[in-house]
């Protein structure tokens, strides 16, 4: 397997679960054994999907891994043979790691669900 | 009655105690009223994770109530409030707001959002959250703002008065009916009028247009796929007749629904199941089945291209919409309607036309109906820069039309002879 750049939109430390509110990214590169070559913070100006999608194919980007995505630019980025793994719901760095580690499919939801106990 | 919920992981906020006892109701029943309410309902706790989903709010967001339950709201709703500042946050109850969703299936719904807050005693901080799809509003709210939209029906003369008296009642039955007409004379129209007149109106509308796909695509869109049943289905899909769950599904040119996929049709109307490409079970089917074409449906019987079978049981209830030719008195009508509507549009000071444009005009036979009569009013109104339409602002065919000899009348229209309903 080559190396790849992995795009993860945020909300604050999760998976942002709109692609097209995103503002702040992750970008990881994986090398070909799947291992962190590096991560950087990318805040954009604005939020915009079709800003986006030029964005992920302007940094080479392999895989994405979001919340929600509309059917529109999923099928966009996939044309562009961009892996998309969407219902993603929980923390980044766990997507992330998962990911790396080949076990992260679309729709994992990766958050402890609270004991239900708001008190 | 035992709660279906009760089994659920969202029933055990049954066994909360601001639950257990709400206004003399056991909470079980309040949930299970929730679950009957006709918009959708989250119960959110103070970390604003989800304790409770309605029924009507899993079919809304494609997440069961299982899936959902003790999840960050934002992220299994995502809607746009979410991201930009949960209502629910701010505390207290929150004014009405619209925003929009993605659902689980990639689709972007317009939704209102109300925020409650419930003070359950000490420390116990409950959130309400009601979510009413909105999208029918939107639509009809962009189709009255918008000058280019596809608008209402319209008509004075004895045909469209009698086919708009029969629309209300029609909207009533569960039965589909057949809609005939030429191309542009208003058969879209005519489904979604049927629609919104009909308890089904809060339900979604889906017009499957047949014509431009191919085979695969045709028999994944109406009955849906299981993952793996193409190359590209790298999930499992529902077909229109199953999202569009009690609402209404409209083929919009019935003769080109290939054979195999008439003979899968007709079995989903016998059994009410539609099977999905690549299933074995079949999920059942509550929408309303709509259809229409521009031909004949006999002349398609006796070609081979419909099947007669389905044909009657699609035919039972048939609207015909007469060609503009046929209206009397419409076509000066809509032409004055929308010289109105597209000057206004294009801030234009036209008012009417010159005799001579106007009589062009009715000796036109409008072979594209009223699709093309608005074309045609739009064109003239962009070029006037006067008070009057001149026959110099015409488009060159509607113009040049009455110098031409005589062109015979198109045939007899499909469906005249039975263009009543039952």
């Amino acid at each position: 397997m080559s190396a790849r750049t992995l795009l993860v939109p945020l909300l604050r430390d999760n998976v942002a679960p709109r692609f097209d509110l995103a503002v702040e990214l992750l970008l990881v590169g994986l090398d070909e054994e799947h291992q962190e070559t590096g991560r950087q913070n990318v805040m954009l100006a604005h939020s915009s999907a079709d800003e986006l999608c030029d964005f992920i194919l302007r940094q080479g980007v392999s895989a994405v891994i979001v919340g929600g995505i509309t059917e529109e630019y999923y099928h966009y980025l996939r044309w562009k043979r961009v892996e998309v793994l969407d219902g993603v719901m929980g923390p980044a760095d766990l997507a992330v790691t998962l990911f790396a580690q080949g076990r992260l499919a679309p729709g994992d939801i990766l958050f402890a669900r609270s004991d239900g106990h708001a008190a | 009655m035992t709660p279906k919920n009760a089994l659920s992981p969202a029933g055990e906020a049954v066994g909360q105690p601001w639950l257990r006892d709400l206004a003399g109701l056991p909470g079980s029943a309040f949930l299970d009223a929730l679950d009957r309410f006709p918009v959708g309902v989250l119960i959110l706790d103070k970390s604003r994770r989800i304790r409770f989903m309605n029924r009507r709010l899993e079919s809304l967001t494609g997440f069961l109530r299982q899936e959902a339950y003790g999840l960050p709201c934002g992220h299994v709703l995502r809607s746009a409030a979410c991201v930009r500042g949960c209502p629910a946050a701010a505390g207290g109850d929150s004014p009405s707001l619209d925003t929009d969703l993605i659902t689980r299936g990639r689709r972007k719904v317009p939704v209102r959002l109300s925020v409650l807050e419930m003070d359950a005693g000490p420390g116990q901080v409950f959130h309400l959250e009601m979510v009413e799809d909105i999208s029918r509003l939107k639509e009809a709210e962009k189709r009255l703002a918008a000058p280019y939209g596809t608008g209402a029906l319209l008509g004075r003369s004895r045909e469209m008065e009698r086919l708009l008296g029969l629309i209300p009642v029609l909207a009533q039955s569960d039965a589909p009916v057949l809609i005939t007409g030429e191309t542009g004379s208003g058969k879209d129209l005519v489904a979604e009028a049927l629609h919104n007149a009909s308890p089904r109106s809060r339900e979604p509308f889906l017009r499957v247009n047949v014509s431009p796909m191919p085979e695969p695509l045709i028999e994944s869109e109406l009955f849906g796929h299981k993952q793996g049943s193409y190359p590209w289905a790298d999930s499992d899909k529902p077909g229109a007749f199953t999202a569009a769950g009690r609402g209404t599904v409209y083929l919009a040119e019935i003769g080109d629904l290939p054979e195999p996929q008439q003979a899968k049709l007709l079995g989903l109307m016998d059994r009410g199941l539609a099977i999905p490409v690549g299933g074995s079970e079949g999920v059942k089917v509550a929408a309303r089945i709509l259809v229409a074409t521009n031909r004949d449906p006999e002349e398609l019987v006796r070609q081979g291209r419909l099947r007669e079978d389905l044909l009657r049981r699609l035919g039972a209830m048939r609207l015909h919409l007469p060609a503009l030719r046929e209206r009397q008195g419409d076509v000066e009508f809509l032409l004055r309607h929308f010289l109105g509507t597209y000057a206004a549009a294009l801030h234009k000071e036209v008012t009417g036309y010159a005799p001579k444009a106007l009589r062009l005009l009715l000796d036109y036979p409008w072979p594209g109906n009223v699709r093309e009569l608005k074309n045609v009013v739009e064109y003239a109104v962009m070029v006037c820069s006067g008070k009057l339409v001149l026959p110099v602002h015409l488009p060159q065919h509607v113009a040049q039309h009455a110098a031409r000899p005589a062109a015979p009348r198109p045939a007899k229209t499909p469906g005249r002879s039975r263009r009543s309903a039952p």
